[in-house]
């Protein structure tokens, strides 16, 4: 069974944010408004977060991309009292709408931050968009309902796309990635399988120092970064 | 396989391969072949281009039950190499917009104004063509074709080829594009040097060491894609790292990913420039070879920067410290090959052509002309021509009127547009009235210094119809609207502005069908001069008939019409390197550090003159609107990457996300630095105006260490107030405030010599 992680190069990437409209594209995550920033409400499965440190004119700024981690030791999973997030074998850790109770518990134990919770409002629904979840139809079926609101929502590493291209019988990691692989510009990120020592994403690992973002957790996450 | 050998293999029923291998090329991970099995599956995928920037990059766009449903790159694109930036996924936004208008609307208010109703009224397209043309025609009889005024935002490059040719039919000289918003001294400075008047392309493969001076290659500069997918290349793709080094008042997110960000004193890069100069020469760091062999000039201009420009003199006029300016000079000169690259913020200047001059030669001093990793000159694709045409003697008449904005005569000798002059000749009727005016997807007075003025002038003008999908700030002050497409719902074609080397083309066609009774430019253009009879109907004869005849009239010499539809992309041949003997367009036909273009030049419009102009890439101290004393800070306004560039901002994906270096959207936050902010007594989320000696503003105020001490950084984009739930109402519009200025050479809006203060609301 392969475990599969994603490798973010640092010095590669521009921070010019495609990786965050590329999702929002890709699984129809509901953009926000004004008032739903100021409350921090808004919905991101990837968001580019700004780093800084210093002091004019020696200052430095770290554009980091935020997925979800998908920890090993996710503690998310460890404190959902519905099961509703759970980690599937291939390591990632998945979201069932259908068992969400909306309790939020995985929010605030997220170190990460990459869960939201959607309080989007019935009317709005279809979110200014009218063409929602098309992927079924391509993808297979989504398994699970629209996405509707009161439950809490995060990064799948696009396994609708992987399980469907699985099926198919492509290369994982090669012919089918996350949509925010595909879209990097730079060719920042690298998506693949980390048990697999012929993977780009090994190849990379053991190229260059790494680091994972709070490692002292110990929550084992799959998602790395190549500082520059 | 290189380009051209795959060009060779692939043929229209090898599309599909064709894709898959140069997805291998690139290795690029994406699986999605171009229009595969179309006829039983309810999705598609087709190869059109984009048009949130004067990019154009080509995308390929997957449709489901008919819905535009993702954007993304076109994998045959060699200049995004298949990429595409954030924007393009927000066309679907752009496309889906629940602002546009749906049919041709009709001002019923007589009253024009910021913040009046025109209490708009649906008309047929009949209705509203007729009125246009009857208009456009009594122009015509009365011999009076100049007095149109034609606007042109970003639109097609199909579009404006039509445009242009519209004017010319109609009679009149004054068809305005918005290029003197943009960078216009970096094409009069590559013009003063080796006498080409367009941007400059790089050849970024092989640059190992990048010297930007507040060229923000990150966020605005174009082709962005390119420049996106190969920072990737520079940093991690190649053998040796490309070190780049970033000079600017304002720390940019390019300024963030580079190795050191060197502040500046906002409008002293051209003293830096001719510094740096001084190291290299004074050091003998400089290309002998290429120096003797094909530049002239060179002796004035080493005199010059040895006997005025030392590090150390230069270190007071730019706060740059001298050893670091000898650093940099010595990396710059011995890291090869090595680029000097210019933007906004240091060319955009009063005596903004001879910054752009002086830095440019700095590429000439180490030898990076037409050489792998240096500049490289743009070759542009040959369309096929469009039959000769002759006009009738109304129009021949009509546009040997001089132009409304005076470009080309003693007051902007070199400039090809002077966009913000408009306002002034309109409201001065200089050098005529005007009598009726066409905008096309034009939107200054919200992109242009000085909005007062614009608005000024549009409710002045007489008659005014607006060509554009959306109701923008500009068509609120239109007698007629017409609901143009949006650009993945019309014919096309594009290519890029110079970036890349080789010419590449690209197409567009409509992905879905136009929403409601939207009718595409080319369209447009092409009933209004059938209905006009007579020469401008001749003028449009054979031309195709309607947008996808035109295109295909234009492109088919390029290549096969069903390959161009499969593929959508066109490629030139590949770049050839070297070509001195015939790439200078000056009179010595070398490079020249002294520039005999702009003195023959003006020495044809100021008779007498001549001496006035510095010839030389000279430094003067930049002239400033406000005085110090009154207005201690200087106004440095910047485009984030966000900033839809078609007139409109009601894209949600594209605001939530707007400055992601502070985590802001939906806002203009007012940057200043820290230490500056507290000596005046202000803090962080503290609402205050900011006031220029013209207008003033009120924002939120956001404490950054990432900015000059003397300088305020309000970025553009925000500021809408004529339609939309996503923008209208949402952040301020720093053009209100900017003083009107120019470089006085190419007629490019001065942006960043706006002396302001900042005061608690």
């Amino acid at each position: 069974m392969p475990r599969w992680g994603m490798v973010i190069d640092l010095d590669k990437c521009t921070g010019c944010q495609a990786c965050t409209t590329a999702c929002k594209v890709e699984n129809s995550v509901p953009h926000g408004s004004p008032d739903e920033q100021r409350l921090r409400r808004d919905i991101f499965w990837n968001k580019v977060i700004a780093v800084t440190n210093g002091k004019y004119p020696r200052v430095n700024t770290e554009l980091i991309p935020m997925p979800c981690m998908h920890c090993d030791h996710a503690p998310c999973v460890t404190v959902c009292p519905a099961k509703a997030t759970y980690r599937r074998e291939d390591g990632i850790i998945v979201q069932d709408f259908r068992r969400c109770i909306g309790c939020k518990y995985c929010i605030v134990a997220c170190p990460y931050g990459a869960r939201s919770f959607n309080s989007k409002e019935q009317e709005e629904k279809k979110y200014h968009r009218p063409d929602l979840p098309p992927d079924r139809n391509v993808w297979g079926q989504w398994p699970f309902p629209t996405r509707t609101h009161g439950v809490v929502e995060k990064c799948t590493f696009c396994f609708h796309r992987i399980d469907q291209g699985i099926k198919e019988g492509k290369k994982i990691g090669e012919e089918v990635v996350p949509a925010c692989v595909e879209d990097c510009p730079a060719e920042a990120r690298k998506f693949g399988d980390l048990d697999d020592p012929h993977s780009e994403v090994s190849r990379l690992l053991s190229s260059r120092g790494w680091i994972r973002l709070r490692e002292e957790l110990d929550t084992k996450c799959k998602v790395y970064y190549l500082p520059r | 396989m290189n380009r051209r050998t795959f060009l060779k293999l692939s043929t229209f029923t090898g599309a599909v391969m064709g894709a898959r291998q140069m997805v291998g090329r690139f290795s690029t991970t994406s699986a999605l072949p171009l229009q595969e099995s179309i006829q039983n599956s309810p999705e598609k995928w087709i190869a059109t281009s984009c048009l949130n920037c004067s990019a154009r990059c080509a995308i390929r766009v997957r449709i489901l039950n008919g819905k535009a449903v993702k954007i993304t790159g076109n994998p045959l694109s060699f200049v995004s190499e298949g990429k595409v930036c954030p924007r393009a996924h927000v066309g679907l936004q752009v496309l889906y917009d629940p602002g546009r208008i749906l049919s041709p609307l009709k001002r019923t208010n007589k009253e024009k104004g910021k913040g009046i109703d025109p209490k708009w009224l649906p008309i047929s397209w009949d209705q509203a063509l007729k009125k246009v043309t009857q208009r456009l025609k009594s122009l015509r009889e009365s011999a009076q074709p100049h007095k149109l005024l034609l606007f042109e935002g970003l639109n097609t490059v199909s579009s404006e080829d039509m445009i242009l040719r519209f004017a010319n039919a109609f009679g009149t000289p004054n068809l305005i594009s918005g290029n003197g918003l943009d960078t216009e001294t970096e094409k009069s400075g590559n013009w003063m040097a080796d006498g080409h008047y367009t941007e400059t392309a790089y050849d970024l493969d092989h640059t190992n060491y990048i010297l930007a001076f507040g060229a923000d290659v990150l966020e605005s500069s174009k082709p962005l894609a390119r420049f996106l997918r190969k920072w990737g290349k520079l940093r991690r793709e190649k053998p040796n790292r490309t070190r780049v080094v970033v000079i600017n008042p304002r720390y940019s997110v390019t300024a963030a990913k580079s190795d050191e960000w060197v502040p500046i004193h906002p409008g002293t890069d051209g003293a830096l420039a001719l510094a740096i100069a001084n190291v290299i020469i004074s050091e003998n760091l400089y290309d002998t070879d290429f120096v003797n062999r094909w530049t002239t000039g060179f002796d004035s201009y080493k005199k010059l920067v040895l006997s005025q420009h030392s590090p150390k003199l230069v270190s007071k006029i730019t706060g740059i410290p001298p050893e670091t300016i000898q650093r940099i000079a010595r990396e710059y000169a011995q890291t090869k090959p090595a680029l000097a690259l210019r933007g906004r913020e240091s060319i955009n200047w009063p005596d903004g052509s001879h910054i752009s001059y002086a830095i440019f030669c700095l590429n000439a001093l180490v030898g990076s002309i037409d050489v792998p990793g240096g500049i490289i000159y743009q070759e542009n694709p040959k369309y096929r021509d469009m039959p000769h045409q002759n006009g009738d003697d109304i129009a021949r008449r009509g546009k040997n009127y001089p132009r409304i904005d005076f470009r080309g005569t003693e007051k902007f000798p070199v400039a090809e547009v002077v966009t913000n002059q408009i306002p002034e000749s309109l409201l001065e009727d200089v050098p005529y009235p005007i009598e009726m005016a066409i905008g096309f997807n034009s939107n200054f007075n919200m992109f242009a210094p000085g909005t007062e003025r614009w608005d000024k002038a549009l409710q002045k003008l007489p008659f005014y119809v607006h060509v554009s999908p959306f109701i923008s700030e500009m068509a609120l002050y239109a007698d007629l609207v017409l609901p143009s497409t949006t650009y993945l719902e019309e014919w096309g074609y594009d290519h890029s502005p110079p970036g890349s080397g080789f010419a590449e083309v690209r197409i567009k066609q409509p992905v879905v069908k136009p929403l409601g009774d939207a009718r595409s430019v080319i369209d447009i253009v092409f009933e209004m001069s059938k209905r006009l009879e007579e020469g401008p109907a001749q003028s449009f004869a054979n031309l195709g008939g309607h947008s996808e005849g035109f295109v295909k009239f234009r492109t088919e010499t390029l290549m096969p019409w069903k390959e161009f539809l499969g593929k959508g992309v066109w490629l030139g041949k590949d770049y050839e390197y070297k070509k001195y003997g015939r790439l200078f367009n000056t009179p010595s036909k070398k490079f020249e550090f002294y520039s005999g273009n702009l003195k023959s030049l003006v020495s044809k419009m100021r008779k007498g003159g001549e001496k006035d102009f510095d010839y030389l890439p000279s430094y003067q101290e930049a002239k400033f609107l406000g005085e110090k004393e009154k207005y201690p800070l200087l106004l440095l306004p910047y485009q984030p990457l966000m900033v839809v560039e078609n007139g409109s901002q009601n894209y949600p994906w594209a605001q939530e996300i707007f400055l992601p270096m502070h985590g802001v959207g939906w806002d203009t936050p007012v940057e200043m630095n820290s230490e500056t902010a507290k000596s005046m007594k202000l803090r962080d989320g503290n609402v205050v105006w900011v006031e220029s000696p013209f207008q003033k503003i009120k924002a939120r105020l956001k404490c950054s260490e990432g900015v000059h001490p003397g300088v305020v950084a309000i970025p553009f984009g925000q500021g809408h107030y004529s339609y939309g739930k996503w923008q209208k109402g949402i952040g301020v519009n720093p053009n209100e405030i900017i003083g009107v200025d120019y470089d006085a050479i190419s007629g490019q809006v001065a942006f960043f010599n706006t002396r302001v203060k900042v005061y608690k609301a």
